[in-house]
């Protein structure tokens, strides 16, 4: 989770996150070498003891500042379309889980061997113990186990929400009647929370998503025990 | 509820207290009476960009100003000091520092932004003690330490984020 006052983002526990997080770094970069050159440009132009304003012609200054910027745009977008594709890479997931989004909870069914379905509120604040993550913490976590390509298909039975989870760099949409699909890996064990990102009515700051990530022999503890 | 502050602001307006002309003079931009001006012939004009004007400022020349412009026809050198600003004085206006004169502007605009947000910070604080609920749990000194303990022991964010900067060897915060 965010730490109080967190500018950047967290910790990548997935390698599809970590090439986001390179490519936010290179990209921010650029960003700020942008503004510092207009910033620059602003005050000289603000402190300057020329007055002449009619000028006609600059081509030489015209085909630097439209030739540059293009540049700067496919250094950005080489890297942007790497990333993209990378996230639609085959993987083979060992594991399907269904996320079902409702108001105002989320529902995990696992159902490639066992019938394991259950249902994830948030835990109210008056019941939350000392210590524990306001409008975070949730009764049952999503399980699964961790360095396993993992598919998610995820749906909604009501209106539109969104299962998110940032340090995993997972957001897709729940959308009633649809399944979207995504796949990720987890490469740390550890618990990883997100909240609902799309609106969804009165409780949509208060339906949140925890995922624990197990070496697979626990995982298979905890599936055997659950269902 | 509305009618008062619009009943001051009008009484203050018909003083033009409040209105841009009043506000310009007192920066030293007054003087610019708008009269109906003929704009399909060239006219005078003090303008930083445009450091030649195309008619002279003074169009009708009395006995004694036609009388220097006949001086300056010969030799510059034979002209004095005096003669030559009286000459400038009459082809322009205002000097180039003149036109670029600085004004104290900036003060009223500073001054009346610190009053705007002292303004807004009045109403913030009488919001925070009138308007606020009270605040949840979790955010005491004791649960945020609880809190700080626990995400240090589920190492949150350990590449180099928050647990990164605890030493487990020591306990305590690395420096």
């Amino acid at each position: 989770m965010a730490h109080p006052l967190q500018l950047g983002f967290q910790d990548a526990m997935s390698p599809i996150m970590e090439e986001l997080l390179h490519f936010h770094d290179h990209t921010l970069m650029i960003v700020f070498m942008i503004s510092a050159m207009v910033l620059y440009i602003i005050m000289l132009m603000m402190t300057t003891k020329l007055t002449y304003t009619n000028t006609m012609n600059a081509q030489e200054v015209e085909m630097i500042w439209t030739i540059l910027p293009a540049i700067v745009l496919i250094t950005i977008a080489l890297p942007s379309l790497r990333v993209l594709y990378l996230m639609d890479e085959i993987n083979n997931p060992h594991l399907t889980i269904k996320a079902i989004g409702h108001q105002w909870y989320w529902t995990y069914e696992y159902t490639d061997y066992d019938n394991l379905e259950f249902d994830s509120y948030m835990i109210p604040t008056q019941d939350l113990p000392n210590g524990y993550f306001r409008l975070l913490e949730v009764d049952h976590r999503m399980m699964m186990p961790m360095e396993s390509p993992i598919r998610m298909l995820i749906s909604a039975e009501d209106v539109l929400h969104s299962w998110a989870v940032p340090s995993l760099g997972v957001k897709t949409d729940a959308v009633p009647g649809r399944l979207n699909q995504t796949t990720f890996i987890v490469t740390r064990p550890g618990v990883f929370y997100g909240q609902c990102s799309e609106i969804c009515g009165a409780n949509h700051s208060f339906m949140p998503i925890v995922v624990e990530s197990l070496p697979l022999q626990h995982f298979e503890n905890w599936s055997t025990m659950s269902s | 509820m509305l009618s008062l502050p619009a009943l001051c602001v009008g009484t203050l307006a018909r003083r033009g207290i409040l209105g841009t002309a009043s506000m310009r003079a007192a920066h030293g931009h007054s003087g610019h009476v708008a009269t109906q001006e003929d704009m399909s012939v060239p006219r005078y004009y003090d303008k930083r960009s445009f450091p030649l004007p195309d008619v002279p400022f003074h169009a009708q020349l009395g006995t004694e100003q036609k009388a220097l412009k006949e001086k300056e026809k010969g030799s510059w050198k034979q002209l004095s000091n005096e003669e030559k600003v009286a000459l400038y004085r009459l082809k322009f206006n205002q000097t180039f520092a003149e036109i670029n004169r600085p004004s104290n502007e900036w003060k009223t605009v500073l001054g009346g932004i610190f009053i705007f947000f002292s303004f807004t910070g009045l109403i913030v604080w009488w919001q925070r003690v009138y308007v606020f609920p009270p605040k949840p749990r979790s955010l005491t000194d004791e649960w945020k330490a609880q809190q700080v303990k626990r995400m240090l022991d589920m190492r949150m964010n350990p590449i180099q984020g928050f647990s990164a900067k605890w030493d487990y060897d020591k306990n305590e915060w690395k420096k």
